[in-house]
């Protein structure tokens, strides 16, 4: 055993000159399986393995250069552009709401109260970004379990305001990505399973209740578990699996559309999701938004609008839309400074989501892809929605426009997706999915052995 | 002794592009293939080749994967990305032109035409 001692004390000689820990496993290995390569083939020469060691190891170099070498290459470096245009949607939607505060009633009080939810977010977004992400495929159930209890929580505690508590459930396609990494191999049972893990959630949204939530659960996690089938994740026919996800999604969402069923129940779903029809009706809501955006102009404030019903609303500067700060924020922006702003707007957000997905594909392992997916989608859904209802097409009730529209809850939970993908980045390919199973078998957070539990803290 | 990292950088990139545009090869097999087809006369040291890898990687113009050889050994191949096939055109390009131009004032001959 010489032989490997002489190539450990290399290794370990390279290792020191790497600052990066998280870098040290993948680039060791490689290194390690380079000078073993080297000595059988200095073996197959003809060379005893003691001197056939000596010469693969003087072949890789001095150790202290190769380390520091290796050290300039692997550096933990953020996505720059990602977190400059975090940091900026942060601070415009800041602007954005000093200048909608003084267009509505207590405008300045909600954004002192922005500008606090603001700080926080930073702390949040920093905290995500130097969190570990793979602890989402290490411990699935454990977080699906806390999610759940912090929405139900969460509903339970925000009395008369049950909206609130479909924050936090936003982060289930990302635990749902943990939750997938954790069935591989499983086949079909596993993919069942997976179906199964949605139920906690779906009933969350049915709780609540939000169609939005539901709609945006169902479309991210069926594409993340399209995308897991299609890389082969399940270890099944790819067809029939994609056939069982796929037929029953069919038809649930298929079935109430040839029925009358479907008639009421979307009307009732209409009053009970949609908390302005109450008292507004949400056709003449949506009669407002069309008449503001026709009336708006390319570049500056609008041409006057007449109320369609009189006094409605005491707005000074936009006297007839509710919601303006949070709801309908797009159309406000666009009718107060004109389509202008949507353009602009509009192609930051496709920047944003082409450098997220840029996170996405150049991911190697199959839980830093699948996380970012999830996260992706959920901000893009949440994007596209928001764009719908602002432009009349009310449906689904909106989240929030990401970092800009009003609500601290909205902007907690966004950054924190942020700052988690920002985290894949940093992180994500030197993460690797075979190594991580092996390993948590043994490094399970809880863990019952001979009628005991054992709680491993330590990582 | 002053010598041109950039232009050694660049150069040993060329040539790894290269091979990698024929085939996926992990780092050994690299080694010994440049070595191979330049007669001995590149002798690509390890310490060097990895941290250019990795940069490659990180610069998108190269992927890596990994698989398991028969012994349980786990490889690391690198394949050339779409990316990386457009650098060495482009540098293969420019690589040819500054070639046939040293050539033309030292009086050798062009290779420019063939």
């Amino acid at each position: 055993m010489q032989e490997s001692e002489k190539i450990n004390d290399y290794l370990e000689i390279v290792r020191q000159q790497i600052r990066w820990k998280k870098a040290h496993l993948s680039v060791i290995e490689e290194i390690r399986n380079h000078i073993t390569d080297q000595r059988d083939a200095f073996i197959d020469d003809g060379h005893d393995e003691d001197t056939a060691t000596e010469m693969a190891i003087a072949e890789m170099g001095d150790p202290v250069i190769v380390g520091e070498q290796l050290d300039r290459t692997h550096r933990s470096r953020p996505d720059w552009p990602m977190l400059i245009m975090t940091i900026f949607l942060l601070l415009l939607g800041l602007s954005i709401q000093f200048l909608v505060g003084q267009d509505i009633p207590n405008g300045k009080e909600l954004f002192t109260k922005q500008v606090v939810w603001t700080a926080l977010a930073i702390l949040v977004l920093l905290t995500a970004y130097y969190l570990d992400f793979t602890i989402i495929g290490k411990y699935p159930k454990i977080i699906f379990l806390g999610l759940s209890i912090l929405a139900i929580g969460s509903f339970l505690f925000t009395q008369g305001n049950a909206l609130y508590s479909i924050y936090p459930v936003l982060l289930f396609p990302t635990a749902f990505a943990g939750f997938i990494y954790s069935m591989r191999s499983k086949g079909y049972v596993g993919i069942i399973l997976c179906g199964a893990s949605l139920f906690a959630p779906a009933c969350i949204s049915r709780l609540v209740p939000s169609l939005t939530f539901y709609f945006l659960l169902c479309i991210s996690c069926l594409i993340v578990l399209t995308a897991a089938i299609i890389k082969g994740w399940f270890g099944v026919n790819k067809l029939y699996a994609l056939s069982i996800i796929y037929i029953p999604t069919f038809f649930v969402w298929a079935i109430p559309y040839f029925t009358n069923f479907e008639l009421n129940g979307d009307k009732r779903l209409q009053i009970v999701l949609n908390p302005l029809s109450e008292f507004t009706g949400s056709e003449f809501i949506k009669t407002i938004v069309k008449q503001l955006l026709a009336n708006s102009q390319f570049l500056g404030k609008g041409l006057p609008v007449n109320a369609p019903v009189s006094g409605y609303g005491n707005y000074t500067g936009l006297p007839i839309l509710p919601e303006a700060h949070t709801d309908f924020l797009l159309t406000y922006l666009i009718y107060r400074f004109g389509w202008i702003v949507l353009i602009v707007l509009l192609a930051i957000f496709v920047i944003f989501f082409k450098y997220a997905l840029n996170i996405c594909m150049r991911q190697h392992s199959v839980l830093g892809f699948l996380s970012s997916l999830a996260i992706t989608l959920t901000i893009t859904i949440e994007c596209i929605l928001y764009l719908s209802w602002n432009f009349g097409f009310m449906i689904f009730t909106p989240l929030s426009l990401p970092l800009l529209s009003y609500g601290g809850r909205a902007l907690i939970v966004n950054i924190f997706l942020i700052g988690l993908l920002l985290s894949v980045y940093r992180t994500g390919n030197l993460f690797k999915d075979n190594a991580s199973i092996a390993v948590r078998k043994y490094n399970r957070l809880i863990c019952f052995e001979n009628g005991k539990i054992i709680l491993n803290i330590k990582d | 002794m002053v010598i041109d990292k950039s232009l050694l950088t660049g150069s040993t990139t060329l040539l790894i592009l290269k091979l990698l545009n024929e085939s996926d090869m992990y780092g050994y097999q690299m080694i010994e293939e440049l070595s191979k087809k330049s007669k001995n006369v590149f002798e690509l040291k390890a310490g060097t080749l990895y941290p250019l890898l990795h940069s490659l990687e990180q610069k998108d113009f190269l992927t890596s994967y990994e698989k398991t050889m028969d012994n349980s050994r786990v490889r690391k191949y690198y394949k050339i990305t779409k990316k990386g096939q457009k650098y060495l055109h482009e540098k293969t390009e420019e690589w040819r032109t500054y070639s046939s131009a040293v050539n033309s004032i030292l009086g050798g001959v062009s290779f420019a035409g063939i």
